[in-house]
C-alpha cells in the first residue's frame, strides 16, 4: 500500500507557505563531514512533484539514519522544520522533527516522477535561476553540482557540509572544495555542533514577540551568528551573587533554559541583573534575542551544551504565552548501576524512588558555618541504591513520606563511601516530577521495587571510602601480614562459621541510648553504669560473640559485636538472654545452627598489644548473605586472569 | 551391576557431546520443546545450542524450566536419559545458565585442576 506524498509540499516549504506535516519521500541521503562535532546528514526529499536536495537533518535525529530507520526511498512525515537562508540566498531546510511512515522497501521505489525544484525568484543568485542546473543529482558525474560550483568560490560560508558534491562526487572537479574545509576561515571551521548553515536564519529580529519571527533551536546557537531568537523555558534560576576580588566587584545571576532541542546556561552581570532578575521566572517561557555566546566554562556549567550565553545591554527577553510544547526540563538520567563507571566529581542527572530518607541533621563546616543536611537513599530499576545528600533549605523541606520519586539534575558524584551523590548549589531537585520517567519508576517500584533487597553503592559503614571491596582469603591474613601497619586493614572474605563460643557471649549493658558499657550488678536489684555515672533498675542484653571462621586457606578467630552477632545467630540479644535463663537446650541449639553457615564477612584487622602480648585481632563489621552469582563471576574472572 | 549413578559423569554442554559418545554424562539445560509422545524433548544449553533427549519411559509430569539429567550419549549425539531432576526456580533465585556454561568451560579447559574421574574411581 503506498502512502500518498503531499504534492506541492516542497514548494510550500521553500516559499515559507503554510504546510502542516507534509509527507515526503527521502530519495537520497548522504553523510556530510563536519570539521568538529557530530555527523550531519543531508537529504534529498521529494513530494512526488518536486525534489529538493538541500534538506539537512537536525543532529538530534541522527539516530534515524544510524539505526537504518531513515533510508533511501523511505516515506516520512516531516513534522517540524526551520529554514536557513545562506548568504547567497539559497535556502536550506533543517528537519527538526520527523516520523518514518514507510521503510524504503515498503515504498518500493521512487514515488512519482519528481523534478528538482529550482528555487527561482527566491534568491538573487543568478546561478539559481538557470534551468540548466537542474537535477544536480541525476547529472553525470563529470558535471559538478552547479549548486556547489559558483557560490563556493565566493562565499566562505559554504565551508562545511555542503562542500562535498552531494551524491555523485566527482573528485576532480570538486577537489578544491574538499580540501577547503581546513583552509576556510576559522569562522566556519570551528563551531562544534551547530551547523554553520544556520548562519542567518533570522531576517527579522526587530519584533521578537511577534509570531512572524523565526525561532531557532537552542542546539544551533553558536558564537558565529548574531541574529537569532530563541524561545525556551527557564528551568533553574539562581540567586543574585555578589563577588569582590582583586579586579573589582560586581553581582551576577544565572539561569538555565531548555527547549525541544537542548539546554543552555545564561548569565547576567551587574546592570543586566537589575534589568532581568525580576523578569525571569523559573518555569516560564520567554523569547530571548541578542545575547553573547561563548564557549562554556565547564567548571561552573554542567549543562549539555558547548556554549553558554551572557546577557548584554541590547538583550531582549520577552515573555511568551504559548509555551506548551516546550519541555519543562531536559535531563539525561544515568541508571544508578552505571554511576560506578562514572568518574569522581562528574555531574550527572539521576532519577530514583526515595526508598528511605534519614532525618535532617545539622553539621558545622570547616568554615564554621552551620548547615543542614539530609541523606536520601534512591533506588531505580537497576536495583541499585545510592545515597544522595541534600543541603540547606532543600534538606529541611524534604518530605520522604510516601517514598516519592526524586529526580536530581546536575548532582555531583563523589567517591565518598564508594559512590554517593550530592545536590550542589547548581543542582535542581525535583520531587515527583511530571515526566514520563517518573511515572515509569513509580509503576516499577510499586510492583517490584519495594521488595528488592538491593545493594547500595554507598557503604554506610564506610571503611574509609573504598570504591572496591577488598577481597581476601583467610590465609592472606598471615601471608600478607594484614593489620601489621599503623592503620587497621579492612577486607572482605567469604567464609564458613565453624565454631561459635556460647560461653560469655552475652553481657549486661547500660540501658541508656548510645551507651553500651557493661554495668556492674550491685546485687540489690540495681545496676551501675560507670560511664553515665548512674544506677538503673534494668539493663539490656548485648552480644559479644567470639567465633571461628574458616575457608579453604585457613581459619581465624573473630569478634562479632551486637549487630553482626545477631545476624549470625539469627536472634536478638534480648531473646538469647532470656533463652539462656529459661531453656538451655534451645539456647545451645541456636549456636549449633549457626555452625557451617557461610557468609560474606567484612572485617577490620589490626595488630593489638594487650599486656605485653601482641595479637592480630579481627573484628567483623558486616555480615552479608553470599550472592552466589556474583561470587561465581568473580571466581571465573580471577581464573581467567590467572590463566593469562 | 554398576548403574549410571555410581559412575563419574562429566558435566557437558552441547558442543562437548561429540567428545563423549557412548559415555555417561550430566547435562543441564532449559526445556525447549517436549515431543507429544512424552518420550523425547529438547533442551537448550548456556550457549543457546539445542540437544535432543530421549527417555526410556514417557514423561509423567510437565517438564519446564531448567533440568539436570544423567544419561548416555548415543552415536548420533542424542542423550539417552536415565534420570532427571528439575531445578526449582520458585524459590526466587533463577538458575543462571550462562554462568553455568562459563563454569563448564573452565572445568574443561583445566582438567588437571578438576580431576573428577580420578576422585570417583579412587
Amino acid at each position: 500500500m503506498s502512502v500518498r506524498l503531499t504534492a506541492g509540499a516542497i514548494q510550500d516549504l521553500i516559499t515559507d507557505s503554510e504546510v502542516t506535516n507534509p509527507v515526503l519521500q527521502c530519495l537520497k541521503m548522504r553523510q556530510v563531514a563536519n570539521t568538529s562535532g557530530p555527523t550531519r546528514y543531508r537529504l534529498m526529499m521529494s513530494d512526488g512533484r518536486h525534489s529538493y536536495s538541500s534538506f539537512l537533518l537536525a543532529t538530534q535525529l541522527n539516530h534515524l539514519p544510524e539505526n537504518n530507520l531513515l533510508e533511501p526511498n523511505c516515506v516520512c512525515k516531516v513534522k517540524k522544520t526551520t529554514t536557513n537562508t545562506l548568504q547567497d540566498g539559497r535556502r536550506v531546510l533543517v528537519v527538526i522533527d520527523m516520523e518514518i511512515l514507510q521503510s524504503g522497501e515498503e515504498a518500493g521505489g521512487k514515488i512519482g516522477d519528481p523534478t528538482p525544484f529550482a528555487a527561482d525568484g527566491m534568491t538573487t543568485s543568478p546561478m539559481k535561476a538557470s534551468p540548466m542546473k537542474t537535477s544536480p543529482f541525476e547529472s553525470s558525474p563529470m558535471k559538478t553540482s552547479p549548486f556547489k560550483a559558483s557560490p563556493m568560490k565566493t562565499s566562505p560560508f559554504k565551508a562545511s557540509p555542503m562542500k562535498t558534491s552531494p551524491y555523485k562526487a566527482s573528485p576532480s572537479k570538486t577537489s578544491p572544495y574538499k580540501a577547503s574545509p581546513m583552509k576556510t576561515p576559522p569562522y566556519k571551521a570551528s563551531p562544534s555542533k551547530t551547523s554553520p548553515y544556520k548562519a542567518s536564519p533570522m531576517k527579522d529580529n526587530s519584533s521578537p514577540a511577534g509570531s512572524s519571527t523565526k525561532v531557532i533551536p537552542i542546539a544551533s546557537l553558536n558564537p558565529y551568528q548574531s541574529k537569532w531568537t530563541i524561545r525556551a523555558r527557564v528551568t533553574n534560576k539562581s540567586n543574585i551573587r555578589n563577588w569582590s576580588n582583586s579586579r573589582g566587584e560586581g553581582k551576577l545571576f544565572s539561569f538555565e533554559i531548555v527547549d525541544e532541542s537542548g539546554e543552555i546556561k545564561i548569565t547576567a552581570f551587574n546592570k543586566e541583573v537589575d534589568k532581568f532578575y525580576s523578569l525571569v521566572e523559573q518555569g516560564k517561557v520567554y523569547y530571548i534575542t541578542k545575547g553573547t555566546l561563548k564557549v562554556a566554562n565547564k567548571q561552573y556549567n554542567s549543562l549539555n551544551n558547548d556554549y553558554e550565553m551572557t546577557l548584554h545591554a541590547n538583550t531582549s527577553i520577552v515573555p511568551c504565552d504559548d509555551g506548551q510544547d516546550i519541555p519543562a526540563v531536559h535531563c539525561d538520567f544515568i541508571p544508578i548501576a552505571e554511576l560506578e563507571n562514572k568518574d569522581n566529581n562528574d555531574i550527572v542527572d539521576v532519577i530514583g524512588v526515595c526508598k528511605s530518607a534519614e532525618d535532617v541533621s545539622r553539621i558545622t563546616t570547616k568554615s564554621s558555618k552551620e548547615v543542614s543536611k539530609r541523606a536520601l537513599h534512591l533506588i531505580d530499576t537497576t536495583g541499585k541504591v545510592v545515597t544522595a545528600t541534600l543541603w540547606g533549605e532543600e534538606a529541611e523541606k524534604f518530605d520522604g513520606s510516601g517514598q516519592p520519586v526524586v529526580a536530581i539534575k546536575g548532582a555531583r558524584l563523589s567517591d565518598f563511601g564508594g559512590r554517593s551523590l550530592s545536590a550542589s548549589f547548581s543542582s535542581t531537585v525535583m520531587i515527583n516530577p511530571d515526566i514520563p520517567q517518573a511515572f515509569l519508576l513509580r509503576g516499577w517500584f510499586d510492583k517490584v521495587g519495594f521488595k528488592l533487597n538491593s545493594q547500595s553503592l554507598t557503604e554506610t559503614r564506610s571503611a574509609g571510602g573504598n570504591t572496591r571491596i577488598n577481597w581476601k582469603s583467610l590465609s592472606d591474613i598471615k601471608d600478607e601480614q594484614l593489620g601489621h601497619r599503623e592503620k587497621a586493614d579492612y577486607f572482605s572474605c567469604i567464609a564458613t562459621v565453624v565454631y561459635t563460643r556460647k560461653e560469655n557471649c552475652l553481657y549486661k549493658a547500660c540501658p541508656s541510648d548510645n551507651c553500651n558499657k557493661k554495668v556492674i550488678d550491685q546485687q540489690n536489684g540495681f545496676f551501675r553504669c560507670e560511664k553515665c555515672n548512674r544506677e538503673f533498675p534494668n539493663f539490656k542484653y548485648r552480644l559479644l560473640l567470639s567465633a571461628n571462621l574458616a575457608d579453604f586457606g585457613d581459619n581465624q578467630w573473630v569478634t562479632c559485636f551486637q549487630e553482626t552477632a545477631e545476624v549470625l545467630l539469627g536472634h536478638s540479644a534480648e531473646t538469647l538472654g532470656q533463652l539462656r535463663d529459661t531453656d538451655e537446650a534451645a539456647f545451645d541449639e541456636v549456636f549449633q545452627r549457626a555452625n557451617f553457615t557461610a557468609h560474606i564477612f567484612k572485617n577490620r584487622v589490626k595488630l593489638e598489644t594487650y599486656n605485653d602480648e601482641t595479637r592480630v585481632k579481627v573484628t567483623v563489621l558486616e555480615v552479608q548473605p553470599i550472592d552466589h552469582r556474583e561470587y561465581s563471576r568473580r571466581l571465573l574472572s580471577n581464573i581467567r586472569q590467572l590463566a593469562g | 551391576m554398576a548403574s549410571i549413578v555410581d559412575v563419574p559423569k562429566p558435566r557437558v554442554n552441547c558442543s562437548m557431546l561429540s567428545q563423549h559418545i557412548n559415555r555417561p554424562v550430566c547435562f543441564v539445560g532449559r526445556v525447549e520443546k517436549v515431543h507429544p509422545s512424552g518420550s523425547a524433548f529438547t533442551l537448550t544449553d548456556g550457549d543457546g545450542k539445542t540437544a535432543n533427549i530421549e527417555l526410556n519411559e514417557p514423561l509423567e509430569e510437565e517438564l519446564s524450566g531448567v533440568v539436570e539429567l544423567l544419561g548416555m550419549v548415543s552415536n548420533k549425539g542424542v542423550i539417552m536419559a536415565t534420570t532427571y531432576t528439575i531445578l526449582r526456580e520458585d524459590k526466587g533465585i533463577t538458575f543462571d545458565l550462562e554462568l553455568y556454561n562459563e563454569a563448564l568451560k573452565v572445568i574443561h579447559d583445566f582438567p588437571q585442576y578438576y580431576p573428577f574421574e580420578m576422585a570417583a574411581s579412587g
